[in-house]
Parts: structure tokens; C-alpha cells; sequence
């Protein structure tokens, strides 16, 4: 019984593959909008995904539990009107403040980029000097290759000590080892730590710059004065100025309660002067998470249309069909068919229609991936989802598009149908 | 003797707009497993109509119905479809061979609504083309054949699965008369290896074929004979 069944279904798609290929154009017109919908379909689920996966990178590479506070460059009349709120501009006292008064914080680091130059062996980078607190390689995971990071008395004596990236260290070949020295400006930095290569890229995330670490060179923050002049130490209690502060918070859902209290506090150290920003990378996600879904609904909508007005052609194709050939449902019922058989029959037809529709829409969908790829740089990600749901939907088109002409042909009376001209 | 069909009282009557039209008028009618008869009358005599109620493709408005035993009144219309499958092998005047499938293919048509097993059906339906002497042509679609192999083909569709009763409907009726002996030839092969045949026509000598011959005029049945008496008058 189970095998006949096998049979009948195997006979059926023949038949409908069969009478398919008796009108190729007609079957290749039918079917551009199924086409057009699957591709925007793996095109929307791949882009998607792919943003997904570069702001889960971006997010995870900032930390899920850090909140970070940016200075914000300011014009001479702004930082005329900062200074009369008796701000300093972003400094460690800011760093010392949060960690001391607000709940919920662990730890802060604080970093600044440095305008300097480097002098030596290093051929094909443009490495990224930076001074910044000795927790800043712990808070953010950097991995150390070899030797170690800026320590505590590295910072506090203000040593010319320095941790190179991994194409940094590659590129000063013998010289980059642990032990030498780098010449930054007119300081020559003992190099006492060389990073591990990590696969990163140069981007932006929101207001922070996503850091390629194997490009950087790290010096304490109190060593910055020598190799910059704009860095300098401010105010009577010269804490070192800098760009960017990592607020590490305890548990990741304490991330967005500690927000105000940081607020509150930066309030205060800057006497409500607007020459910082914080930036919380879980914002960022749900930001990304927000642009996502308008693409999706763009995008969704594009395919849903194009879904629809392809199983229109498809059920107006199918009921043609269904009338051009009358005259065989009429033999087949008179042969036995039952009202099932004929159903199964177009049904057959209309969804290998759309499952043939479904495999080209996948091909073109993975070439415009692939162009949206090359040509707009997005990061795309194709998924076994991103290839099953497309071709499960056209499969879906054509079950549902195809079951009115085949009820249509099922209800057919036999001797009206074999009488049919 | 073992009746196949026992018919009694059967009439089917056609709603036309508020006219009704009475097709069959109280039609009695019986025939035994072997028998081949045939049904005379003129157009519109309800020859056809009678046909596919006798071939489980319409239901009479009135009157009983039994089918190698079966009430076909009550049956469902899977049920119907069911019997023809099984028990039926129709036979058309204009073939109504499916233009898109070759020859073997609308010889297999009926076996996919079968209740059989897979086992010698490729055999079962050479074997019908055999039968019908187009061995060499069995890949051929209906387009490349003549009125003549079209019926052919179409005695080996109804043929080939053994159904309990074959009904030809003017089977001769769209072919010369050279053609149509040739087809009368086959019809009684058939019926001498033991075929069921109910053969609708409104020529004479195509009835000649039968055992038996009855005369339908305005929906009612108005004579039985036998053919060789009828040949007398």
C-alpha cells in the first residue's frame, strides 16, 4: 500500500514535470515573481544575519558589560564655556570618581590617541599610539603573545615602557622582541609586552572606534606628555587627561541601572558641561537590533510582495491550465480518479512550478549576496535557514496558489469534462 | 445465470431552466458476465447517458443499480471512482487519448487509480498493445497515429487492466469502414476470451457484433432481441 502511494506521487510529479516542460516559456514566465521573492527572501535573511553577527562581534569586542565615556572635541568657545563650569574635560579624576561612587562599577580604564610618530624598522604600518591605565588591557581581553602589559609602577614612576601589537612586533622584524626599544618622537619606549594577533578590524561602533590592536603600540598614560605635546596633565591635581574611559560594570544586567548613576556622576566632575558622551555598546545593539527590523520590514515586504504577485501568476497559469485541459481530467475520472487524485495532481504541478522558482531564486539570491557583498562592503552570512526558509516558502506559494485550480479541476463534473471541445 | 448488472427502473431526468427533461424512462435492464450487447437507437435516445450510468460516471434520479452485487445508487463518489478504477474500461468515440503521453503511458493511466500491486504491470500493458498488434509503436504519441491505431490504443487502455465490463461508446464512429471492421475484429477476440462488452452505436452492422441488441428511442427501451433474429427483420 505504502509503496503504491510511493508510486501514485512518484507518477504524479513525472506527469506534472512533463506537462511542465511542454510549455517552458509560460512556465518560466509564471514563475519570476516566485523568483523575484525568494531571492529577496535569502537576500534579506543573509544581509541580516550578517549585520547580526558583526554587531554581536562589534558589541562583544567593546564588552557586553562596559559602558564607555568619550571626550568630545571641543571648538576654543565651547572649551571657553567648559572651563567656566570649572570642567577639566575627561581625566583619570573622572575615572577615580565613578569607581568609588557609583554601584554596580568594578573597575575604569582610561585611554588617549596620541598624535605621534614612529621611528624605526616599521615598514607597512601605520601603528596607533596610545597611553592608557594598566587595567585597560584586562577590562577589554587583549591577549598577551609575550612579556607583559603596563603595570601599576609603570604608570606611577610615568616609565618609557611600551606593548606592541602583533604586526607592529612582525614588522620590526629581529627589533620588535621584548627588551628593545621603540623610538617614539625623541623617547625611546623599552618594549616590555607584545600583544597577541587578534582578528580584528579598524570600524566604528556608534561613537567608539572598534581598535585593530595588532596595529597599536600602548604606553602608560602618564608617559603620553613626552611623545604628545597637546597631552598634558590638568588642573591642580594633575590627573592625566583622556580621550575615553571603560567603565567595567559587575554583571551584564547591571550595565544599563549603572548608566545614570555614571551620568550623574560626570554631571558633577564637569559642572554640567556637555564635553563628553557615553556610549553603552547594549544601546548600540538594540540600535543595530532597530535598523535591523526596518530592513527586515523593507525588505520583508519587497518579498512578500513579489511572493504574492507570483502566486497570482502561478493560480492564473494553473486555472489555465486546468481549462486546457478539461478534457483529461474527464478521462482520468472516468478511469478512476478521485476527486484526491486530481487535487494531488495539480498540486503536484503548482508546487514543482514554485519549487523549481524557489532553486532559481536561491541561485540569484546568492549572486546578489554575493554582489551586495563585493560592491557595498555589508557583511553577509548565509545560514542553512537563510537556504530552507526561501525554498520551504515557494513551496508554500505553490500548495497555497495551486489549491484552487485544483479544486477547481477536482469539482469538475466527468461527463461535462469528457464532453468538453 | 450470474448477472453482472441488474438494473431496474431506472430514469434520469436534466433540469433545463423550469422545463425538466426526461432522458431514461423507467429502464429495466440486466446483463449475465460474458455477455457483449449492444444499444441501438437514435441521437438523443439517451444511449450515452444510460452508458455512464451503467459506467458509474452519473447517478439515474431513480430506480436500482447493482454492479457485480454492489448498490451503485448508495455508493459515495470515491466509492464510484473506486469501481471504475477496478471494474470498468471505457471506450470513447473520439478516443480522448491524452495527447501529452506516449502510447504506453495512456495504456498505464488506469493502473494509477488501481487497487493493485506494482508486480507485471509494464507486462500486463505490452501485452494489451500486443493485443491491439502496435508493439512498434509504443512510444509513439497519439499524433503520430491514424483514427484507426488512436482506437486501438484506446480498446488497449480499456482492456489492458481486465476491468468486468467494457463500454464502447460508437467506437466505430469516427473511422472509415475498413477501419471500423478492423476495431469490430478486436471486439469480438475480446468478448470470445470472456470480455463483458456494452457497445452503444446507431449503425446496424456494428450491432451485428453482439449477442444481443437492445433499442432505446425517447428514453424508454423498447425491444430485446437477439442479434441474429434482428438481422431477420
Amino acid at each position: 500500500m505504502h509503496l503504491r502511494l510511493n508510486r501514485k506521487l512518484f507518477k504524479f510529479i513525472a506527469l506534472a514535470v512533463k506537462s511542465l516542460l511542454q510549455h517552458k516559456l509560460r512556465a518560466t514566465l509564471s514563475i519570476l515573481g516566485v523568483v523575484c521573492g525568494v531571492a529577496a527572501v535569502l537576500s534579506m535573511l543573509s544581509i541580516g544575519e550578517g549585520a547580526k553577527r558583526e554587531s554581536l562581534s562589534q558589541i562583544e569586542q567593546l564588552g557586553t558589560r562596559n559602558i564607555y565615556v568619550k571626550s568630545i572635541p571641543l571648538t576654543e568657545m565651547q572649551e571657553k564655556k567648559s572651563r567656566a563650569k570649572l570642567s577639566q574635560g575627561l581625566t583619570l579624576y573622572d575615572a577615580q570618581r565613578i569607581k568609588n561612587g557609583c554601584r554596580g562599577v568594578q573597575d575604569v580604564a582610561g585611554l588617549r590617541e596620541l598624535k605621534a610618530s614612529v621611528f624605526g624598522a616599521i615598514k607597512d604600518v601605520m601603528p596607533q599610539i596610545v597611553s592608557c591605565s594598566p587595567n585597560y588591557a584586562s577590562m577589554l581581553k587583549i591577549p598577551i603573545f609575550e612579556g607583559r602589559f603596563i603595570s601599576d609602577p609603570d604608570m606611577q614612576e610615568g616609565k618609557l615602557v611600551c606593548v606592541i601589537g602583533h604586526n607592529v612586533a612582525k614588522n620590526m622584524g629581529a627589533s620588535g622582541s621584548i627588551g628593545n626599544y621603540l623610538r617614539i618622537e625623541n623617547s625611546l619606549f623599552k618594549i616590555v609586552g607584545i600583544l597577541r594577533r587578534i582578528e580584528s578590524k579598524e570600524r566604528k561602533a556608534g561613537a567608539i572606534s572598534l581598535r585593530n590592536y595588532n596595529d597599536m603600540v600602548f604606553i602608560p598614560l602618564t608617559a603620553a606628555s613626552l611623545v604628545s605635546k597637546s597631552a598634558s596633565v590638568t588642573g591642580a591635581t594633575a590627573w592625566p587627561e583622556v580621550t575615553e574611559l571603560v567603565v567595567g560594570v559587575s554583571t551584564v544586567q547591571q550595565v544599563l541601572k549603572s548608566v545614570p548613576a555614571v551620568k550623574r556622576t560626570l554631571e558633577i566632575t564637569h559642572g554640567g558641561a556637555d564635553d563628553y558622551q557615553i556610549v553603552v555598546p547594549q544601546e548600540l545593539l538594540n540600535q543595530s537590533r532597530k535598523i535591523q527590523r526596518t530592513f527586515n520590514i523593507v525588505l520583508g515586504s519587497i518579498a512578500f510582495i513579489s511572493l504574492l504577485v507570483g502566486g497570482i501568476g502561478i493560480m492564473n497559469i494553473m486555472l489555465a491550465t486546468v481549462s486546457e485541459r478539461t478534457k483529461e481530467i474527464g478521462v482520468r475520472r472516468a478511469f478512476g480518479a478521485t476527486y484526491s487524485d486530481i487535487i494531488i495532481q495539480f498540486l503536484a504541478e503548482s508546487t514543482i512550478l514554485t519549487f523549481t522558482g524557489g532553486i532559481i531564486g536561491i541561485i540569484i539570491g546568492l549572486g546578489g549576496v554575493w554582489l551586495i557583498s563585493a560592491i557595498a562592503k555589508w557583511n553577509t552570512a548565509i545560514t542553512v535557514l537563510s537556504l530552507v526558509l526561501p525554498l520551504l516558502t515557494s513551496i508554500l506559494v505553490g500548495i497555497f496558489f495551486g489549491l484552487y485550480p485544483a479544486y477547481a479541476a477536482a469539482k469538475m463534473d466527468p461527463i461535462a469534462a469528457l464532453r468538453y471541445e | 445465470m450470474n448477472h453482472l448488472i441488474t438494473a431496474a427502473g431506472i430514469c434520469k431526468e436534466f433540469h433545463v431552466g423550469s422545463s425538466t427533461l426526461k432522458v431514461l424512462d423507467n429502464i429495466d435492464f440486466n446483463l449475465h458476465r460474458g455477455e457483449f450487447i449492444a444499444i441501438m437507437g437514435p441521437s438523443g435516445s439517451g444511449k450515452t447517458t444510460l452508458l455512464y450510468i451503467l459506467g458509474c460516471l452519473e447517478r439515474p434520479s431513480s430506480g436500482s443499480y447493482l454492479l457485480n452485487g454492489v448498490n451503485i445508487i448508495d455508493a459515495s463518489d470515491d466509492e464510484l471512482s473506486h469501481i471504475r478504477a477496478n471494474s470498468i474500461g471505457f471506450i470513447f468515440q473520439t478516443f480522448n487519448l491524452l495527447p501529452a503521453l506516449n502510447i504506453y503511458e495512456n495504456i498505464e493511466v488506469p493502473f494509477l487509480y488501481r487497487s493493485l500491486d506494482d508486480s507485471g504491470i509494464r507486462e500486463r500493458i505490452m501485452g494489451a498493445i500486443a493485443q491491439v498488434g502496435l508493439t512498434e509503436r509504443v512510444r509513439h504519441t497519439p499524433a503520430e497515429l491514424s483514427g484507426g491505431e488512436m482506437q486501438r490504443v484506446a480498446i488497449a487502455r480499456a482492456i489492458c487492466a481486465d476491468p468486468l465490463l467494457v463500454l464502447a461508446d460508437e467506437p466505430t464512429g469516427n473511422l472509415d469502414s475498413h477501419t471500423g471492421m478492423e476495431i469490430l475484429k478486436i471486439f469480438k477476440k475480446l468478448h470470445a476470451n470472456g470480455s463483458t462488452i456494452i457497445l452503444i452505436t446507431h449503425d446496424r452492422e456494428v450491432a451485428s457484433v453482439a449477442d444481443r441488441i437492445v433499442y432505446l428511442k425517447d428514453g424508454k427501451l423498447i425491444d430485446n432481441a437477439s442479434a441474429p433474429e434482428q438481422k431477420a427483420v
